[in-house]
């Protein structure tokens, strides 16, 4: 049975770029439906070291993003400011780093309207105390950090309150094609329910393609050729924060030369290399070694501090026509009407660009399709606060500020993030969990310096018994009170009787056990030595010894997820996957 | 001036428990040093000796895989120190825990593995079981009522019975009050089991209990009930409710493995035996003898800002691998011991430390590294020549096993433990003859 639905506006991708579209058109007076096929944030948004950029980056080597880069960090911090830390940030000079370039720095700086400020160093290193004592100069720059997870969450919700559907594992199968070649015409997708089994045909006068480094994928499923150029990026989290400001090299981008302080972990990165697809790629340990080498010249012994894990992401990076190496592949977007370059009508590819500026593209792409559509009202999301913003900025003491305040410590799930069991069953009634992944993007659920050992069984138990519970209380509670903007707040969530039935598309513990227990090992395997080795196999000691997890029924189960996280992407050099 | 003792031993879990308790009980003057308390902490608290063979196999009757074993890993320390040796090991442990007021025991055919519930319901294959563990044994036909305590978070009674379930046992789960535990929310299972070392708690908890159990049934608990009188609460539980009584482990930190490490080292310490907690060793002395190996002659410890010489006759290197703390690694993939460096049979290039599945039911080759011995248990070089004249070494920091997944770390603790004792109070004795 397909189902039919029918909207004006179909974006395709739950990134930052595709929840701010959906925000957009939503608050513009659209109808507006966004499909995701895995969980929010699944892609390049929730594959970042977490910049918000100022725009010092770019300002000598691609002026027009950093002209874009530092209106929208004035903007974000007024729309999500609970979602940025304001860190400040430093751009600093190395011995490798002197000549003419910070001068030109400073300059370009000036030019472009990014605000920079030269520090007297006493002043730096009394602000940075680990940082690297044979740095000469220091500028001082509006850096940021974000949580593109909840900022793309609250937009999200921000897009719903104001009409649009959400619906993430909800994977487009094929576009929804009209007319003749020549006169051939978008008008929408099919799409595939990955949790509910269903497929539905979503009709729609608009398709927007927001795919990022799929997009290519997308778009070649209405006969076109987008070519992304897929830029890996690989980053490094450090247990703790070694620095509280984000701190950059000031020299022409190159690999290893930002570190960024990110709720408890200070993330290093990051390479760029060109790579062939998306969704199939490893982490070399050349590149981690690189990461490790290159942040000891911004803090000298980073590489002997405790590593807690590795990940890549894929830049969507896009410039017609380009052949050449990634890391000088322009950062800025592009947004391609496919009616006028390729003559097929109903469809727009936005692609490129950063998280800092999601919500330019998304006001641009929704400009674009107001001319296709008529224009109902102009943009407004540089003026909306999306929900949540009245807690002002994010601040590291936070969570444990209202576990110790409201005595929390008991209801604790994850002691390293400071997860509690309200904050887990809300989560949980929100959407669809179909892996703890989900749990921990929404929570950071398993982030700590444990990766999952002890609240990977406790949250499987709590999920458990949510559901054999679900339906005991008899009379459902209002929980519409809760809100997205405070997932991660311990004293804004309390625990609510059962419902009476839940949102869990899938209920197998010994799945979730499984498909979370291999998830964490992915991105732990290529930094597995010293203090954190040690802790991987106090990790094996309790799920396989204690537990016997590897000996549970229902072995054969599988979730949209479990081929994902077996994929080979943590690679350190062997060619085993799929064995 | 103090003695010198006649064995060092560094590690104070089980391996070098064990092993103390062999010297001691042979007349030795023992010492035990250790960084922290080793791993029993974390660990069930039962006695796995082997549940899985090559190839994931399941395994009946451990002592029956040993040829096996041979065959696949000929450095397996099971297969160093020989089958005799193995059963023997274990029936010296199981008269030990006996005495020590914390008997252990087997299924009903003699040699056979018991298949006990994991905290999630999955069946573990443990040779002993704590006698608070013994009757979770899924061979007895009894229905089980799995009982946690609401909002406790590590243990879920409704997970483990339905995956009991779906292995074709009778098992239901139920919650009670936390509060019949203790008025403390954040306290731990250690904690809670401390609260019912006290018999009224333990009498209101029976009480509570009856209310929810059916007819036929045994019961299923966390392991907390008690800490130092583990025991008597669970007479008064089975007591009171005419039926059988079992814990099922918890996650750490594990009350059973406490027990055990408790016990132990309070009957070391009645035997005389010095336990030295947060010393831990950084380096050694040496001397060169006759015959071309060294002679140790101190280990140092490095603890209050001072160093200290620990001297003795024979050492033993009880201090685990990776898990344990006796190795340590870095990011270039090197991984050493840390006393004596000692060379290990060890994958040295990161590459090849781990399979891309967690699961991998080969297992991860760093986790399958260790010390190589001879057959005495005393280290020697990959050319298989003895590097030192008095130092011996035992438990899972030895190569070619790996506890984890073969099931097998305290049978592996406690049959190196023993073998390594015999043989240092074989040479000790010889050496006392030749002077």
């Amino acid at each position: 049975m397909t189902r039919r639905l029918q909207t004006e506006i179909l974006v395709i991708g739950g990134g930052a770029t595709g929840v701010g579209i959906a925000w957009d058109a939503a608050l513009r007076g659209f109808d507006v439906i966004l499909v995701e096929k895995r969980d929010l944030t699944h892609g390049t948004t929730g594959r970042y070291h977490g910049l918000l950029h100022s725009g010092g980056r770019y300002v000598v080597k691609d002026p027009q993003s950093a002209r874009e880069c530092i209106a929208e960090n004035r903007i974000l911090r007024r729309t999500h400011p609970h979602c940025i830390e304001d860190t400040g940030g430093f751009f600093v000079v190395t011995p490798e780093d002197e000549g003419e370039y910070p001068d030109r720095f400073v300059q370009a700086c000036a030019e472009t309207g990014v605000p920079c400020e030269e520090i007297a160093l006493r002043e730096a290193f009394r602000r940075e105390p680990l940082l690297n004592r044979r740095i000469s100069r220091v500028f001082e720059v509006p850096d940021g950090a974000a949580d593109s997870f909840l900022a793309t969450h609250v937009t999200a919700q921000a897009a719903r309150q104001a009409g649009a559907r959400i619906l993430t594992y909800h994977e487009v199968t094929g576009l929804l094609l009209r007319g003749p070649e020549g006169a051939r015409e978008v008008v929408g997708a099919r799409v595939e329910d990955l949790a509910g089994g269903e497929t539905l045909e979503i009709h729609a006068t608009m398709t927007i393609n927001a795919t990022g480094a799929w997009a290519g994928q997308i778009a070649r499923m209405a006969g076109l050729t987008v070519e992304v150029i897929p830029g890996k990026g690989v980053m490094v989290a450090m247990n703790h924060r070694l620095v509280n400001t984000v701190i950059n090299r000031c020299k022409m981008p190159a690999d290893g030369d930002i570190l960024v302080p990110i709720h408890t972990v200070s993330v290093i990165g990051t390479t760029d290399v060109r790579v062939p697809d998306p969704e199939h790629y490893g982490i070399e340990p050349w590149e981690v070694a690189l990461m490790l080498a290159e942040g000891d010249k911004l803090v000298p012994g980073l590489s002997r501090a405790r590593a807690v894990r590795a990940w890549a992401g894929v830049r969507p990076l896009y410039q017609e026509g380009y052949t050449g190496a990634s890391r000088e592949a322009t950062r800025q977007f592009t947004l391609l009407d496919h009616a006028r370059r390729d003559g097929v009508q109903g469809l727009l590819t936005i692609i490129g660009g950063k998280w800092t500026t999601f919500r330019l593209m998304a006001e641009k792409t929704v400009d674009k399709a107001c001319e296709y559509l008529g224009t109902r009202q102009p943009c407004q999301t540089a003026t909306t606060q999306v929900p949540g913003a009245e807690q002002g900025h994010y601040w590291l003491g936070h969570r444990l500020h209202e576990v110790e305040e409201h005595e929390l410590h008991g209801d604790l799930v994850c002691e390293c993030e400071l997860v509690t069991r309200a904050m887990l069953e809300n989560a949980v009634y929100r959407n669809p969990t179909l892996t703890l992944d989900d749990l921990r993007r929404d929570l950071r659920l398993g982030m700590g310096p444990c990766q999952g050992g002890f609240c990977t069984y406790r949250a499987v138990g709590i999920l458990h018994e949510m559901r054999e519970r679900a339906g005991e209380a008899g009379g459902e509670v209002d929980r519409s009170d809760w809100e997205v903007a405070y997932m991660q707040s311990p004293a804004h969530n309390r625990s609510l009787p059962p419902p009476s039935s839940l949102p869990l598309a899938l209920s197998s513990p010994n799945l979730l056990l499984r498909d979370f227990l291999q998830e964490r090992w992915k991105g732990v395997r290529p930094i597995l030595w010293g203090r954190q080795l040690k802790q991987e196999m106090l990790d094996s000691l309790i799920y396989l010894s204690l537990m016997n997890v590897d000996h549970l029924p229902d072995a054969g189960l599988t979730s949209p997820m479990t081929a994902f996280y077996e994929q080979d992407a943590g690679d350190v050099g062997e060619t085993e996957a799929g064995v | 001036m103090r003695e010198i003792p006649d064995l060092l031993v560094i590690g104070a879990g089980l391996s070098g428990l064990m092993a103390a308790y062999e010297a001691a009980e042979a007349g030795l003057r023992v010492k035990v040093i250790a960084k922290g308390l080793g791993s029993m902490h974390w660990s069930a608290g039962t006695v796995d000796v082997l549940g899985y063979a090559a190839g994931d196999k399941a395994v009946s009757m451990p002592l029956q895989e040993l040829e096996g074993l041979q065959a696949v890993a000929p450095h397996h320390p099971y297969v160093v120190a020989g089958a005799e040796a193995v059963t023997e090991a274990l029936s010296r442990f199981v008269a030990l825990a006996k005495e020590l007021g914390l008997p252990y025991e087997g299924a009903e055919e003699p040699g056979r593995n018991l298949w006990l519930p994991s905290p999630v319901g999955a069946a573990r294959p443990v040779y002993l079981a704590p006698q608070g563990q013994r009757y979770g044994d899924l061979a007895l036909a009894e229905p089980i009522v799995v009982v946690g305590f609401e909002g406790l978070r590590d243990f879920y009674p409704w997970v483990i019975a339905e995956n009991l379930r779906k292995q074709g046992h009778r098992a239901r789960g139920t919650v009670l009050p936390f509060a019949l535990l203790s008025e403390r929310r954040d306290a731990n299972t250690v904690q809670l089991a401390q609260e019912l070392d006290e018999l009224k708690r333990v009498v209101t908890l029976a009480r509570a209990l009856k209310e929810v159990v059916e007819p036929g049934e045994r019961v299923g608990l966390p392991a907390l009930v008690g800490l130092d009188r583990h025991g008597r609460a669970m007479e008064v539980l089975q007591e009171e409710l005419g039926t059988r009584v079992f814990e099922i482990p918890t996650l750490p930190p594990s009350v059973p493995g406490m027990r055990l490490y408790r016990a132990l080292r309070s009957d070391l310490e009645g035997r005389g035996v010095e336990v030295e907690i947060g010393m831990e060793a950084v380096g050694y002395e040496a001397k060169e003898e006759n015959g071309g190996f060294r002679r140790l002659l101190w280990v140092e410890t490095a603890t209050s800002a001072r160093p200290l010489k620990h001297r003795a006759r024979a050492f033993l290197l009880a201090t685990g691998g990776l898990l344990g703390g006796g190795f340590d690694s870095n990011h270039e993939g090197r991984v050493w011991e840390r006393v004596f460096d000692l060379p290990l049979a060890m994958p040295q290039n990161r590459e090849d430390w781990f399979r891309p599945k967690f699961l991998d039911p080969a297992g991860h080759p760093v986790f399958q590294g260790g010390v190589s011995v001879d057959r005495e248990f005393r280290p020697v070089s990959p050319e298989g020549k003895r590097l030192f004249a008095n130092l011996w070494a035992a438990g899972n920091g030895l190569r070619d096993c790996d506890g984890i997944r073969e099931r097998s770390r305290e049978g592996i603790a406690i049959v190196t433990g023993i073998a390594a004792a015999r043989s240092i109070l074989v040479a000790l004795r010889r050496e006392k003859h030749v002077h």
